[in-house]
């Protein structure tokens, strides 16, 4: 059962307390520095020192349980509480065994008994109870469905396959874009740079008007610089191509607000209009716009002019009494 | 056409303070009339107090007619302009000024409110109402020299006040005039003809607001009327203006309102000290003790009570 190999493969790194003291040697991490707590399958720590020392003569028990115990079946320590870190390593090793689906039964009921009688092992194990009679269990189990676990198994893997490949062409794609946007970043400032050398081997060959030539160039950077902007634009096009539906939805409403018009209008006035043809410019003597808190509040030189036309206006042709 | 009314119309000198001609004349002279029995009733009441039976007939040798009454004001709203310009008002605050007081004399006459006071008391109505407010006692200040205080002002306000049955919104040419400058660009091509006949037309307008044009015509027509008046100082061409701007129709109706216009501002004659002085002689005779805080008719009606302005209290 490969335990160990999955931790290292998700780059977990092994638990390590800086008050870490070896229950066996009771030497601690003040004392050696490198010291590495190794756990036994029994759950119970020991140093590297103390497991090198002995185990590396063979099997041996364990000096807290007396348990038997090998020297490749320790490993390093993930979680802080050893509980959680026995409940974590139980139940991986009960997932590999009795990894049926839902799809794999006739009736939900029949999938829940199913998910009873798993954690009914899980909880015998982690509290110690009936420990033989349930590993007996386990193993009948897997004898009686060896097919269907290693059917499980590659399906299983199968779908971590596919998992990680599209993730993979993901984040091929996002390096993709990001390497477009560079190279069009990269041709842009070429190409500036290149207008800049035109302009000046221009200035320097011909002997037309300085101003002329600068301005028939700089007409014709933004012309391109124009061109690079509606390709992007083109691009971004297609996706609001997708969101036609929704488009044409709101279309709809906005219809039926048209067909409100006409009877009223909030804004109106309720006086009626005062005619006046206003002039793009006026020679304004007003001296009172040129400070710019009367401008701040959207106020602005055109919106008093057209108050004063209309001032002028106002009845001047009313009778008089 | 819109079946919309403007929005002229709906302002408060357009529904209440215009007359013709006739009937101000008539209104003049009918508070003229009303004024004076009221006179002689309290004089009466005063000569029953005090026994002096003099005065009375005095004061009956001394009534002011309506024309007295009218020079007197006129020559008091010569003053208000002065005094805007001592503490340096803008022309809708003299205008303004002007308007109010000419305004509370269609309702009140000359015996009851002496126009030296009234005068103040438009004046600071003004500046309140026109934006550019001052404090009661930077007002008076300097008029220490004329012993004029904080409540000879703030006494006649609410009166005022109520006299103009509370119109406060005053509309003057001057906008206008500055309108039609900018509208008259659009025809006219010499701009430095045209700004020395707006300058020009400024004063004209300065000038109309104390005449009775103010409650004859709108604002824009004194406007348009000062500026023809420039203009033919000017050599500017308004005519061109008008007929290029304006269907001929329309000007028909125009053309007389203009004229009368320009006639009266060409008619206007301020009033000349020595004329007030002689009819403010008058008034010292005949005005209506009941009004009158130093006449002992007035003191028994009203037993003195020590005033105590909001200034001076703190």
């Amino acid at each position: 059962m490969s335990i160990l190999p999955s931790a290292r493969k998700q780059d977990i790194p092994p638990y390590q307390g800086d008050d870490d003291v070896c229950p066996v040697c009771k030497s601690d991490r003040y004392l050696n520095h490198n010291m590495k707590l190794l756990v036994t399958p029994c759950y119970h720590k020991m140093c590297e020192t103390c497991v090198e020392r002995l185990f590396s003569m063979g099997p041996a028990p364990c000096p807290v349980c007396h348990q038997i115990l090998r020297q490749s079946s320790f490993y390093e320590q993930i979680f802080e509480d050893l509980t959680v870190e026995k409940e974590v390593r139980i139940r991986k090793r009960i997932a590999m065994t009795f990894n049926k689906r839902q799809e794999d039964f006739k009736t939900l009921n029949a999938f829940n008994d199913y998910l009873e009688m798993v954690e009914d092992i899980t909880f015998n194990l982690l509290n110690d109870v009936d420990v033989q009679e349930t590993e007996e269990k386990i193993g009948r189990y897997k004898r009686e469905n060896r097919d269907l676990i290693y059917k499980n198994i590659s399906k299983q893997q199968r779908e971590e396959k596919l998992q990680h490949l599209i993730s993979e062409q993901e984040r091929t794609k996002r390096l993709q874009q990001r390497e477009e946007y560079r190279r069009q970043l990269m041709d842009e400032e070429r190409e500036k740079k290149m207008a800049k050398d035109s302009v000046i081997d221009a200035l320097a060959s011909s002997d037309k008007d300085a101003k002329e030539i600068v301005q028939t160039k700089m007409v014709q950077l933004k012309r391109s610089s124009l061109r690079h902007r509606d390709a992007s634009k083109r691009s971004k096009f297609d996706v609001s191509a997708l969101l036609g539906d929704l488009d044409e939805n709101s279309d709809e409403e906005n219809s039926g607000d048209e067909d409100m018009e006409g009877t009223f209008d909030p804004t109106e006035s309720p006086y009626a209009p005062i005619h006046i043809s206003m002039k793009q410019t006026y020679i304004d003597p007003n001296p009172a716009f040129r400070h710019p808190a009367l401008t701040a509040a959207g106020m602005s030189r055109e919106i008093h002019q057209r108050y004063l036309l209309e001032g002028a206006m106002s009845g001047l042709f009313a009778p008089p009494l | 056409m819109s079946d919309k009314r403007e929005l002229f119309e709906q302002s408060s000198q357009f529904r209440h303070w215009r007359y013709t001609p006739s009937s101000l004349s008539a209104l003049r002279a009918a508070n003229n009339q009303q004024g004076i029995a009221r006179v002689r009733q309290s004089l009466l009441a005063e000569s029953s107090l005090d026994g002096n039976s003099a005065r009375t007939a005095e004061a009956e040798n001394n009534m002011l007619t309506p024309a007295d009454e009218l020079g007197l004001i006129n020559y008091y709203l010569q003053k208000i302009r002065d005094y805007a310009t001592v503490y340096k008002f803008n022309s809708t605050v003299k205008a303004t000024a002007i308007t109010f007081m000419k305004r509370f004399y269609l309702h009140n006459v000359v015996f009851d409110y002496p126009p030296k006071g009234i005068m103040l008391a438009c004046l600071y109505l003004a500046t309140k109402v026109e934006n550019s407010f001052v404090k009661i006692d930077d007002f008076t200040k300097p008029l220490a020299r004329t012993k004029v205080t904080n409540s000879d002002v703030l006494d006649y306000e609410f009166v005022v006040t109520q006299s103009l049955q509370f119109d406060l919104a005053v509309h003057h040419p001057y906008r206008p005039a500055y309108g039609f400058f900018l509208d008259m660009q659009t025809y006219v091509e010499d701009i430095t003809v045209l700004q020395k006949t707006y300058e020009l037309a400024q004063k004209y307008i300065d000038q109309a607001v104390f005449t009775d044009l103010v409650f004859y015509y709108q604002p824009a027509q004194i406007a348009l009327g000062a500026i023809k008046l420039a203009a033919v100082e000017t050599r500017c061409d308004v005519d061109q203006y008008l007929t290029s701007q304006f269907d001929a129709r329309a000007l028909e109706s125009l053309y007389p309102i203009l004229d009368n216009v320009q006639e009266e501002i060409r008619k206007y004659q301020p009033v000349s000290m020595k004329e007030a002085q002689v009819i403010d002689r008058k008034l010292i005779l005949c005005r209506n003790p009941e009004k009158n805080p130093s006449s002992s008719l007035y003191k028994s009606k009203n037993p003195e009570v020590p005033y105590v302005s909001d200034s001076d209290s703190d």
